[in-house]
């Protein structure tokens, strides 16, 4: 079929993924969005299997089905505590396919240029793209295809890291090689370098090169990276893996990838904004790493913690009117929210409002508590976002915060010398009572004393988030 | 350290300051409980009762006085108790200090300490001892049930087959925690409830209780009960006034009045006069709250029951905790058993009398041979006071002209940021060739829709967000796809494994989206 009818249909398939963005503006119209997706990509794929320039369609249906089966498994079989690790692993399978198409231009260009005039007349498809060429255009196409390439690579090794990160299986502390960021200034100074000794050249060698020192960049720069900060970095790195898609899309002359790649660039780029401004940082220096330098001496907290058993906590739940829980990653970590959704219908069959606060960037993966408590099926119109909340902590009788620290501390408000000055934070200690479900005395990811722990209407319930409100749960009876 | 109850002297007085159930928790505090014989007899605790949970109990009130270390009771002492309160000993009671001067000067004198139940201070640390809230929802409850005893009518509405009964209007005068308690009898009662106060911020209160609460027109810097501790002050004459009209404009509708107001440290404000009682319809009735201390209503007689010249019943009653003895000996020993909790730290059954906690140096009148009242202030403010920020009223002309300078800020911001954009875009123009060009217009055109789009996605959706862009990012198979058919082994091999990954992410991110997106269920 004609490149007029594929263009056609990926003009279909773009307003499909663009609705399919717009649709997840409201739960019930996001079910529906995810089937425009589908249908989108399912349009996208077949219209280029069956228009010009495509070969060995019966290779590409065997393999797309092959990764299709191991898609399918994956996905059926993950966990929805784990989302934040397979997002961020398939952000490199994304990121690697693009420095493979990349390397794949510069070698169709490399072929061509060898040719005679006759046998490139005899070409067709992107081969025949390329054969029609100007120099500035080849130029053009090299800087394009390396920037998908850098672009890629950098995607691919940070998502790897990520993954690591945030599956535990590497340390989660901000570490760097000496040298720190001047390293990476001068690995990025070099493949801009590389660039155009490529340029010039034309040759395999600076390109891979280049690839080489974006592969180091990934790597190093989310290593610096804490992992308090990682919903900002997934989100970088979704962002970034539609920057690279974007770039191919302009080496191969293919409107659809350039589309979708700004559509999922912007979409990342959005969501770091929006994470970035909760923390009250600014993204640079979330990407730099670390937090910023204190400007004084921090506030000293004074009083101690108290301990509370599940008996103190049980009772005051059956005397309060008004809980609010304030979930966080500690929640996803002990796989607790079964359990906290059985207590909210529990105390919720008694007459009792139960809320949830949200802190926009609670978990490690942005909507993160959401989807968690989705999956344990609380009810979301009862999950509130920190704005549409903040204001009702006062009128609260009890406040859980279970597994969370950094998002529920005043000295955010109260310590103009915490690091964490001036982050927007849930005041739950406004509520008339506080338990904190916590593990033990340390300190949350910031490695920020919370001088909510000393408050004096505070109770400490220590142990594992799960054992803990499994206690609590067989306190409160069922009737 | 042994506790020890006496039977109240006090005539008519059936409460106990402590009960069985209350004698089990101080003997987990580590200490040893005695009662005097025939204490908690009126209040349906007999002596078996109390022997049965391990309390000895003492024959006479000499023998208990002398063997206890700490005395609770709930009248404030009289001359012969106080006599009894030999040096080092401690009491806890009501006390009322500021009308017993002289016998807390005694008490001092006599080296002997005193923690009077009704200088608690009002805050959330201390509402579990604050006996007077206690106290005041019992006489709240019961002053409703005394109007209906005496009043010859149903308080619901009914039609019958014997014809229409209207329901009763019931008017309740001050709602602190006796008012708020009446409210919520007289309305499961099925009464029409009115209520009143000076303080305009208990107006959602009266209502949450299912009250009307009686609207008084008045301009004035209204009273913050913050700063008074949550009780009411006095009100200014002229607002005094406007209330005393909107009672008589209510006298005549309303059946039974209850009147609470009370002033901390002052008698009670004279609120319903009696031209108002005149009014009223015969066979209603009053009930006056406020009666020890002299009483809201001016035909108040302390302890009486009175029936006015056209019929109206007016009750005086001081005594009502009383006359609910086991409800409120419970209430009030659980009150005496939390001060025991907060004065014994290391629950070994040893007193530690420490001065610096707010709620105990705030309730205590005597100690170690000196008066200590009255306590300073607390060091936790009593209620967290409401710093209501007044924003200034803007003229229109004002508003009009920030309106205006808010509209031009955006407008230049935005034509600055076109213009930068623009310079970029023609720059980029002046060297690039028209087929990059092309592409170049639908790439800067997506990031525009992208901008637009994203910003709507609301906060609870951006995991699945992720998902789903990342499922779409896999679109860079289309690349894959048209490359694997090309001469060159080397690129069709690359290709195939990029298909390969792209087919993975494309079902993976699909499906995982559509799992989380199944479970957001509406409750």
């Amino acid at each position: 079929m004609g490149l007029g009818f594929t263009t056609a249909v990926y003009v279909i398939a773009a307003v499909l993924f663009i609705l399919s963005l717009g649709g997840l503006s409201g739960q019930e119209s996001a079910k529906r969005a995810v089937w425009f997706g589908i249908f989108g990509m399912a349009l996208a794929v077949l219209a280029t299997i069956v228009g010009p320039g495509a070969g060995l369609w019966q290779l590409t249906v065997a393999l797309i089905a092959a990764g299709g089966v191991i898609g399918y498994l994956l996905a059926s079989k993950v966990e929805m505590t784990q989302m934040p690790e397979l997002v961020a692993g398939m952000h490199a399978l994304v990121g690697l396919a693009a420095v493979f198409v990349g390397f794949n231009a510069h070698f169709e260009l490399v072929n061509i240029l060898g040719m005679s005039t006759e046998t490139k007349a005899g070409l067709e498809g992107f081969a025949a793209l390329l054969a029609k060429k100007s120099a500035i255009e080849i130029n053009i196409l090299r800087v394009e295809a390396s920037l998908g390439i850098w672009i890629g690579a950098v995607t691919f090794t940070g998502s790897v890291i990520a993954y690591g990160k945030l599956s535990g299986k590497v340390t989660s502390t901000a570490t760097k090689l000496p040298g720190g960021h001047i390293l990476n200034a001068t690995a990025a100074i070099s493949s801009l370098a590389c660039l155009f000794w490529y340029l010039n050249s034309g040759e395999l060698l600076p390109l891979t090169i280049l690839t080489l020192l974006a592969l180091f960049i990934g790597c190093h720069l989310i290593m610096g990276i804490g992992g308090a900060d990682m919903p900002v970095v997934v989100s970088m790195l979704n962002s970034y893996s539609g920057w690279a898609a974007a770039a191919i899309g302009f080496s191969l002359g293919n409107d659809l990838l350039i589309v979708v790649g700004a559509l999922v660039g912007s979409s990342g780029a959005i969501l770091s904004y929006i994470m970035c401004k909760a923390m009250n940082r600014s993204f640079i220096s979330v990407i730099l790493g670390g937090f910023g330098g204190a400007a004084g001496p921090q506030m000293e907290v004074e009083g101690e913690q108290i301990a509370i058993d599940a008996d103190g906590v049980a009772a005051a739940l059956q005397d309060a009117d008004s809980v609010v829980i304030i979930p966080g990653y500690g929640m996803a970590v002990a796989q607790a929210q079964q359990n906290v959704a059985e207590l909210t219908r529990r105390l919720r069959a008694k007459g009792k409002t139960i809320r949830f606060a949200i802190h926009p960037v609670a978990g490690r993966l942005p909507g993160h508590m959401n989807v968690l408590l989705a999956e344990a099926k609380v009810p979301y119109d009862i999950v509130l976002e920190m704005d549409e909340i903040n204001d009702d902590f006062p009128e609260t009788d009890v406040a859980i915060v279970i597994g969370s620290n950094d998002i529920v501390n005043p000295a955010a408000q109260e310590d103009p010398n915490s690091p964490i000055a001036g982050m927007p934070v849930l005041e739950c200690w406004k509520a008339k009572q506080v338990f904190v479900s916590k593990r033990g005395q340390g300190t949350g990811y910031s490695g920020i004393e919370n001088p909510l722990f000393f408050k004096e209407n505070t109770r400490m319930f220590y142990g594992d988030a799960k054992a803990s409100l499994d206690q609590l749960l067989t306190l409160i009876s069922n009737n | 350290m042994i506790i020890g109850t006496p039977k109240e002297i006090a005539a008519d007085e059936k409460r106990v300051a402590m009960t069985p159930d209350s004698a089990l928790q101080l003997q987990k505090l580590g200490y040893e409980c005695i009662i005097q014989a025939g204490a908690g007899d009126n209040a349906g605790f007999p002596d078996t009762a109390y022997s049965a949970v391990g309390v000895k109990v003492l024959k006479t009130a000499r023998d208990l006085w002398k063997s206890s270390d700490i005395i609770t009771k709930v009248r404030p002492p009289e001359a012969k108790e106080v006599n009894n309160l030999a040096k080092g000993k401690l009491l806890i009671s009501f006390f009322y200090p500021a009308q017993n001067p002289d016998q807390m000067a005694l008490i001092a004198k006599n080296n002997a300490n005193v923690i009077a139940m009704d200088m608690v201070p009002r805050f959330s640390r201390a509402q579990k001892m604050d006996a007077l809230s206690s106290m005041a929802n019992i006489a709240g409850y019961r002053s409703v049930i005394e109007a209906g005893n005496n009043f010859g009518r149903f308080f619901t509405g009914q039609i019958t087959a014997a014809g229409k009964v209207p329901p009763a209007k019931v008017l309740i005068i001050g709602a602190g925690v006796a008012g708020l308690a009446a409210i919520g009898t007289a309305t499961s009662l099925g009464a029409i409830t009115y209520a009143f106060d000076v303080r305009p911020e208990v107006a959602e209160q009266i209502e949450s209780m299912g009250a009307e609460f009686v609207y008084l027109d008045f301009e004035e810097t209204s009273q913050d009960g913050a700063e008074t501790g949550g009780y009411a002050s006095p009100s200014s004459p002229e607002f005094r006034e406007k209330q005393l009209a909107k009672f008589r404009e209510l006298a005549p509708e309303v059946d039974i009045v209850i009147t609470t107001a009370l002033i901390p440290g002052r008698d009670a404000p004279k609120l319903w006069l009696a031209d108002m009682v005149s009014t009223m319809k015969p066979g209603s009735v009053i009930v006056d709250l406020a009666a020890e201390r002299g009483g809201n209503c001016e035909l108040t007689a302390p302890d009486q029951k009175i029936i006015s010249d056209n019929g109206v019943t007016v009750i005086g009653y001081t005594d009502f905790p009383s006359r609910m003895a086991a409800q409120s000996s419970t209430l009030y020993a659980t009150n005496i058993r939390h001060m025991m909790t907060d004065l014994t730290p290391d629950k070994d059954g040893q007193v530690v009398h420490n001065m610096e906690d707010d709620v105990i140096r705030g309730a205590t009148v005597t100690h170690a041979g000196a008066i200590t009242f009255p306590p300073p202030a607390p060091k936790v403010q009593a209620i967290a006071a409401k710093t209501k920020e007044k924003v200034k009223e803007q003229t229109p002309e004002e508003v009009r002209a920030e309106e205006v300078a808010a509209f031009k800020r955006a407008t230049k911001n935005q034509v600055g940021l076109l213009a930068i954009g623009g310079a970029l875009m023609l720059s980029v123009g002046a060297y690039a060739p028209a087929s990059f060009m092309q592409h170049f217009i639908v790439f800067v055109l997506s990031v525009f829709v992208g901008f637009q789009v994203i910003w709507n996605v609301s906060h609870s959706l951006h995991t699945p967000l992720m998902a789903v862009t990342n499922a779409i990012s896999s679109i860079i198979i289309l690349g894959a796809i048209l490359q694997i058919g090309s001469p060159s082994i080397i690129v069709t091999l690359l290709a195939a494994v990029s298909v390969f990954f792209a087919g993975i992410n494309i079902f993976g991110g699909f499906l995982v989206t559509r799992r989380m997106l199944a479970m957001f269920q509406k409750s």
